[in-house]
């Protein structure tokens, strides 16, 4: 416990000791911090953005219209069996010629005087099968029902949403890397900064028989307190940004930035992780 | 307790020791002499093992150079006391807390680290200069802290790298003569120093005089 509470000790001390190069680190830890908060909250909504565009992905049924009532049924049983489905919506004529009233403002009836709109179902699939693969395949196995005209969905919005998902998620996880090693590259080389300029006391203990652990760990103790503090240093900003943008940039920027409490302590995790690891990887220089 | 065995070690072009055989016995007071350059302080860094030998080795009771491993280092350090020319103290810290380290180092629990700080400082006379800060004190008394840190472990050689290096000559001699009063406590003390005059103040000392890093005399 002596050796324990010493060590923490020095740790503690270590950190008002090094004044500049401590409140450097800090600040170092707190930027790496805020990139890589901003990095993951802009890459969250992101993908967030891209899912609901994609939730938004429907499938139009239009049926023959010959199709009888009972034959509209059965089909929309067969739907309702399929597990690839998760909503179905059916269409009447008369409901597709109030749609089409209200989407061009005229109505069908005075135009032709019949209802050339056939009855169809607009489906929405299940969140896994809402790729290119699995909508082409479902749609060829509804084409093949005789009761079927035509199957329609928007192909090239789902190539096109694929391709940039891919693109998104590939960038996000590369940003997210490259933010992560220059953040303990960053927080490392501040912190050698500060040892270095103690590089003395290493010496000393160990000539005193001091083994590497126990010149160590003050450092490492040092690094994750200076980690934590960065990271409430980077949290107050980032909860200011948020502030200031929620409550007065809103209206120019049609955005609103909402993070949880969990994300607040996750910055403090990766503060503390910062600097343990960034002060590990300095002190082995001096060993 | 102490056995150079042909060690030779040339850290650096045209400096190291060549072929050294001697042994140094517990409870000796021995002084190294030589012109700058000799091979005094490679002799004393091999015995501290901040060296190793190219060809040889150390025997330092059971520490065998030829076997020592990295982390068994520090615990012949514990046994090997150590001073320097420029003291190598903590600056920042007071003349307590920089003999206390080195018991802290050893693992020593906290009550038994005050009354042997207290014990040393005033075997050295420092005990009324305990809350001064190392850079408050003159040359001689930061060479006290110095052998206050390195006796306080109790060890069975102190070694003294031109210990009077940086010090006026009235208080060389003082060191010189407390150094003589913690030998004739029983602990073996090893000077390396190009400074004649202090080996008279030491009867009975053994002088191993070096020369190119070679041993030219022993007496």
């Amino acid at each position: 416990m002596t050796i324990f509470w010493f060590l923490f000790k020095e740790g503690f001390k270590g950190l008002l000791r090094s004044k500049y190069s401590g409140a450097f680190s800090i600040i170092i830890i707190a930027v790496s911090i805020i990139m890589v908060g901003f990095g993951y909250v802009i890459a969250r909504d992101t993908l967030f953005a891209v899912g609901n565009i994609r939730s938004q992905f429907d499938v139009d049924i239009f049926i023959v219209a010959t199709a009888g009532p009972q034959d509209i049924e059965d089909f929309h049983q067969k739907l309702r069996s399929m597990n690839e489905i998760d909503q179905i919506l059916y269409i009447s004529p008369e409901m597709a010629a109030e749609k089409f009233k209200k989407e061009f403002g005229e109505d069908i009836f005075d135009i032709l005087d019949y209802n050339p709109l056939p009855p169809s179902f607009t489906i929405s699939l299940k969140s896994i099968y809402r790729n290119l693969m699995s909508v082409e395949a479902i749609a060829s196995i509804l084409q093949r029902d005789s009761i079927v005209d035509e199957v329609k969905y928007r192909k090239n919005f789902l190539i096109i949403l694929e391709k940039y998902q891919r693109v998104i998620l590939v960038v996000v996880l590369v940003v997210f890397a490259v933010l992560t090693i220059i953040s303990i590259i960053l927080t490392s080389n501040s912190i050698k900064m500060t040892i270095f300029a103690r590089r003395d006391i290493i010496s000393t203990l160990k000539l005193i028989g001091a083994t590497n652990r126990f010149v160590k760990m003050p450092f490492v103790i040092e690094g994750t307190l200076e980690g934590g503090l960065g990271a409430l240093l980077a949290g107050l900003i980032i909860y200011g940004v948020i502030y200031v943008q929620n409550n007065y940039l809103q209206s120019f920027f049609d955005y609103r930035l909402n993070v949880s409490l969990r994300y607040y302590i996750a910055l403090f995790v990766l503060g503390l992780f910062l600097g343990w690891v960034g002060s590990r990887r300095a002190i082995r220089r001096f060993l | 307790m102490i056995s150079f065995i042909n060690v030779t070690c040339s850290f650096r072009k045209n400096a190291g020791v060549k072929d050294l055989n001697f042994s140094i016995d517990d409870g000796e007071f021995v002084f190294l002499t030589g012109p700058s350059g000799a091979g005094k302080s490679t002799l004393l860094r091999l015995i501290y093992m901040d060296l190793f030998p190219e060809k040889g080795k150390v025997l330092i009771r059971d520490f065998d150079s030829s076997r020592m491993r990295d982390r068994q280092i520090p615990y012949l350090r514990r046994k090997v006391g150590m001073i320097f020319q420029d003291f190598q103290l903590l600056k920042d810290r007071n003349v307590y807390q920089n003999v206390a380290i080195a018991l802290y180092a050893s693992h020593y629990k906290t009550r038994e680290i005050k009354s042997r700080v207290y014990d040393i400082l005033n075997q050295v006379g420092l005990g009324h200069r305990v809350h001064h800060k190392a850079t408050e004190l003159s040359g001689g008394e930061q060479q006290r802290v110095a052998i206050a840190r390195a006796l306080v472990k109790e060890p069975m050689v102190l070694l003294a790298d031109e210990p009077t290096g940086n010090l006026d000559p009235r208080v060389s001699i003082e060191l010189i003569n407390l150094l003589n009063k913690i030998n004739k406590k029983g602990t073996a003390v090893i000077v390396a120093t190009h400074n004649y005059s202090l080996i008279k103040r030491v009867p009975g000392a053994r002088l191993i005089q070096m020369n190119e890093g070679e041993i030219t005399s022993i007496t």
